[in-house]
């Protein structure tokens, strides 16, 4: 039963548990069977809370990531330019885009293939509608979307390995969805092969190149939530 | 790199500088957000705010308090802001705790011999205590009893009085008592149901 020496003596409990121990509070302590379980209670706590330290741990890398990224679009970082000048130049296309994509983080991808996507539309919409550049500019496609095309599918390779292990449910959608994405630009493929001065064939290669890209942008990015 | 050239370095806006003193300093504050809201994408998102305020305001840093103390009061108050608005109320930090509570006294009872804590706290009751104290007493908990700071530091960090740490703490401790036997009753209460249910099932 609470009493006023309880009160006293569990106002002055930090004391108490410090080390203090007044003759007046030793004795009702003695006594009190209330005060004894109260401190006995908060040493429990305390033994518990402190064993808490040890299980401390590193945030998640993608928190270092994450906010560096905001860093720099900020501009409150700058960036490490040696790293960068030290890069190797690439040679062709298709290795100019393997050495950026090994460098971005994946959740840039998205807005990296977009750009590349934006390229390719350039390279599609060239004029067509003189006979004489429909033999060029076929070859010209075939040039420009042969390596993005690899880079696609080395892409997808790389997504699909990264969340394989994780989600056996977003692998399969992975699948399903891809699958409908490549028959779409094979037929595309076909269309302007077949007519190189279509327009609408083209565009219709440039939309499913920017749909697979985007399907992948994605499933990078949700990989990426998941780890 | 030591910590005060790595904070002379990020003021200039070097970017290894700023990777070293999140390097030095995210066990902590991450540790603290954790406990502090009990979610792991909280968390995150808390520990990047903190330090994502931490290294706007890194200019201004003169160096008058410690850098851990400076870091930990951003991000204390980042948590607070958070569960504030989570709670949708406007209260000050000091508000922030039980407002019908006068003393640093026990509100109930002080619990009988029979219903001793000793033995029967683990991380998870404690957790699930922790996480039903108001916010201003489950930060002083978390700084002094679990990352083990001391009154005069997290009045630095708290922006309070030594005095005022000391009540908090204490209200807290006697809180997560009453909590943890609550805990303790309820449970007590399901066995003996589930022990009846049991016997009366075989009859």
């Amino acid at each position: 039963m609470a009493t006023d020496r309880c009160k006293d003596f569990l106002g002055r409990l930090d004391s108490w548990i410090a080390g203090e121990r007044p003759a007046e509070a030793k004795a009702h302590f003695r006594d009190c069977a209330s005060c004894q379980a109260v401190v006995e209670d908060l040493n429990a706590i305390q033994i518990e809370a402190r064993s808490w330290r040890q299980l401390e741990s590193e945030a998640p890398e993608r928190v270092w990531t994450a906010l560096r990224a905001q860093l720099e679009q900020e501009g409150l970082i700058r960036a490490e330019q040696p790293e960068r000048e030290a890069a190797p130049v690439a040679s062709s296309l298709a290795d100019w885009l393997s050495a950026v994509f090994a460098r971005i983080p994946r959740p840039a991808l998205a807005g990296a293939y977009l750009s590349i996507l934006v390229a390719l539309g350039f390279a599609l919409s060239g004029p067509v509608n003189q006979p004489s550049n429909e033999a060029k500019w076929l070859e010209g496609t075939r040039v420009v979307s042969s390596p993005i095309s690899a880079q696609l599918d080395n892409f997808e390779q790389n997504t699909s390995l990264a969340n394989r292990d994780r989600n056996p449910a977003i692998t399969a959608s992975l699948h399903q969805n891809l699958a409908i994405v490549d028959n779409y630009i094979s037929l595309c493929e076909k269309s302007v092969q077949e007519e190189p001065e279509n327009e609408v064939a083209r565009d219709y290669l440039y939309s499913a190149y920017k749909q697979k890209a985007d399907l992948l942008a994605q499933i990078g990015e949700r990989g990426e939530n998941v780890q | 790199m030591p910590e005060a050239e790595a904070i002379r370095l990020a003021q200039q806006g070097n970017a290894p500088a700023f990777e070293r003193l999140y390097r030095l300093h995210n066990r902590r504050v991450y540790s603290l957000c954790l406990r502090m809201v009990s979610n792991t994408a909280e968390a995150e998102d808390l520990t990047q705010e903190a330090f994502l305020q931490l290294f706007r305001k890194i200019a201004t840093f003169r160096g008058e308090s410690a850098f851990s103390t400076w870091l930990h009061r951003l991000a204390v108050n980042v948590v607070l802001m958070r569960l504030r608005k989570k709670s949708g109320t406007e209260a000050s930090l000091d508000e922030m705790t039980e407002p019908d509570e006068e003393s640093g006294g026990p509100r109930r009872d002080f619990g009988g011999p029979d219903l001793r804590l000793s033995g029967s706290i683990d991380r998870v009751n404690l957790q699930r205590a922790v996480e039903q104290l108001p916010p201003g007493y489950k930060s002083v908990f978390v700084l002094h009893d679990v990352q083990g700071y001391e009154h005069n530091e997290i009045a630095k960090i708290m922006e309070c009085s030594i005095g005022n740490s000391k009540s908090q703490l204490h209200k807290a401790r006697m809180r997560l008592r009453e909590l943890l036997h609550e805990a303790l009753r309820d449970k007590a209460r399901e066995d003996r149901k589930a022990a009846s249910e049991g016997s009366g099932g075989e009859d």
